[in-house]
């Protein structure tokens, strides 16, 4: 018999990589990218939505993977997080495992520090969330330079860490209202009966 | 009761670590492996994106199509504007078209009178792109033609107007294109009418600049820009786009494929390309060392003279 803590972890493990799969395929389709030549002269609105078009936007996927080993780590183990993001890395033509690495590293500090988040404001763990974002874009760079690989530009990665950071709360919001992720209560109990 | 929850843990722990820490090292040794041996591992990451990617087809066909509805939607809404600019544009094409047909007339002619053959190597393979991860960090694209087809790595790939990349890794049944706007696009090509040779570099902008011309005031936006065939890689005389001005003051290119619509590309069947064994024997004479030899009896110092020369 499979009781229903048990359940309930697997079948969000499994909307995980559902969700991850759908960023992914989102990102491999083949998009007409908006052009600027294609806007009427006096047309602002029209650039400022092809600049906006142009810019990266936000990466999802490390979004739900903080803001899901925030509430229930028990969700996502490392192995989970390790496969999806080396995949994506592999699909997305980065430097394999790098990126990995940095998530890997990222969530398990979130991880590590769970029974402190667990009681922390949500305009706190959004500060704390948006310091580890820019802690792992600032040592990517870091080892791109120094391994001399050459790497876009820094305002390229600043727009998309923004653009993170903005979708953070919007990610957290629809995992706990669609999907009621939330952060365990007090005296919730696992599948051995140990407390959260 | 406390220890006794504890002691599953006491075991876990450290085994959860030990375990992340392997991983961290594993993925630390594949990124330095990419790093070291890149081929390699982009040989893997072909055959995974050749397994995974055509997978995705069915569930890709559905979203470009609802894709481009609401783009034709919009252009509805555009319709009368449009057809202004459409007729507009339109009375310019009959002009153009009547230059054009006198200019085939007289291309005719003279072909005639030089007796040219079009280079018959050139047959290509026509390939429909699948995927795109284009962003601004990686502009590239792939192919539903592979190994299956033949294709090459570094062969060059069109649209019907312009070049468009170069063959970069090659699947059973795909094959990934850089585009000349990826950072790491460099491709030697020739600005007509002066001759300028250039080199045409990728910065993930949509006008690549162009580097090392010789004299750059022989350069002025508008003039055309072809592959020169330079080292080999790709068949000398391929539009390539017209020079333009930078809003940095740099010369850059317009390129003539059309970048937005990138759905059929032709891939161009490249001869082999001669690989450089030798270090070349222009360069290498056999070293001439010590004192010069004495002088011998007549004859026999022309016939040595003869077999060095």
């Amino acid at each position: 018999m499979i009781d229903g803590a048990t359940r309930e972890i697997w079948l969000h493990r499994v909307m995980f990589l559902g969700i991850a799969l759908a960023t992914l395929f989102w990102r491999l389709l083949p998009l007409p990218l908006a052009e600027a030549a294609s806007c009427a002269p006096e047309a602002s609105l029209c650039r400022l939505w092809v600049w906006l078009d142009r810019m990266p936007g936000p990466d999802l996927l490390l979004c739900l993977i903080f803001a899901w080993t925030m509430r229930r780590p028990d969700y996502l183990p490392v192995l989970l997080i390790a496969a999806v993001v080396f995949l994506e890395d592999l699909l997305l033509m980065r430097p394999p495992g790098l990126w990995t690495l940095l998530v890997l590293m990222g969530s398990e500090f979130v991880r590590g520090r769970v029974a402190l988040t667990r009681e922390l404001s949500f305009m706190v763990e959004w500060l704390l969330v948006t310091g580890l974002m820019f802690a792992m874009i600032v040592i990517y760079r870091l080892i791109f330079a120094m391994v001399l690989l050459p790497q876009a530009g820094l305002g390229f990665a600043l727009a998309q860490l923004f653009w993170s950071v903005l979708f953070y709360p919007a990610v957290v919001y629809l995992s706990r209202v669609v999907l009621d992720l939330r952060k365990p209560a007090m005296g919730e109990v696992d599948a051995y009966g140990r407390r959260l | 009761m406390a220890k006794m929850r504890s002691t599953p843990e006491e075991f876990h722990r450290p085994l959860r670590r030990i375990l992340v820490a392997l991983l961290v090292l594993v993925l630390l040794a594949v990124f330095f492996l990419w790093r070291i041996d890149s081929p390699r591992v982009e040989r893997f990451r072909a055959a995974l994106i050749d397994r995974f990617v055509p997978s995705f087809h069915w569930a890709m066909a559905p979203v470009t199509w609802g894709l481009e509805v609401v783009q034709d939607f919009q252009s509805y809404a555009r319709l009368y504007e449009q057809n202004q600019q459409l007729r507009e544009e339109l009375r310019q094409m009959k002009a153009w078209k009547e230059a054009a047909l006198q200019l085939e007339q007289k291309n005719a002619r003279l072909l005639d009178l030089n007796h040219v053959r079009l280079d018959p190597k050139l047959t290509h393979v026509t390939g429909v792109v699948l995927a795109d991860s284009g962003s601004p960090f990686r502009q590239s694209v792939l192919l539903n033609v592979g190994a299956r087809d033949g294709i090459k790595d570094g062969w060059a790939t069109m649209d019907g107007i312009g070049l468009v990349g170069r063959i970069s890794g090659v699947g059973h049944q795909t094959s990934r294109v850089i585009l000349l706007t990826d950072s790491n696009s460099r491709i030697p090509v020739t600005i007509q009418p002066s001759g300028q040779q250039s080199i045409l570099t990728g910065d993930n902008s949509d006008l690549p600049p162009l580097e090392f011309i010789e004299d750059p005031d022989a350069v002025r936006p508008g003039d055309r820009v072809v592959s020169s065939g330079d080292g080999g890689m790709f068949p000398a005389g391929l539009l390539v786009g017209t020079v333009v001005l930078g809003t940095d003051k740099r010369l850059r290119v317009a390129l003539a494929a059309d970048y937005q619509r990138l759905e059929f590309l032709r891939v161009l069947r490249s001869n082999a390309l001669t690989a450089i064994t030798d270090p070349g024997a222009l360069l290498a004479l056999p070293p001439l060392q010590g004192p010069p030899a004495p002088p011998a009896p007549l004859p026999s110092s022309a016939a040595e003279a003869g077999s060095n020369g």
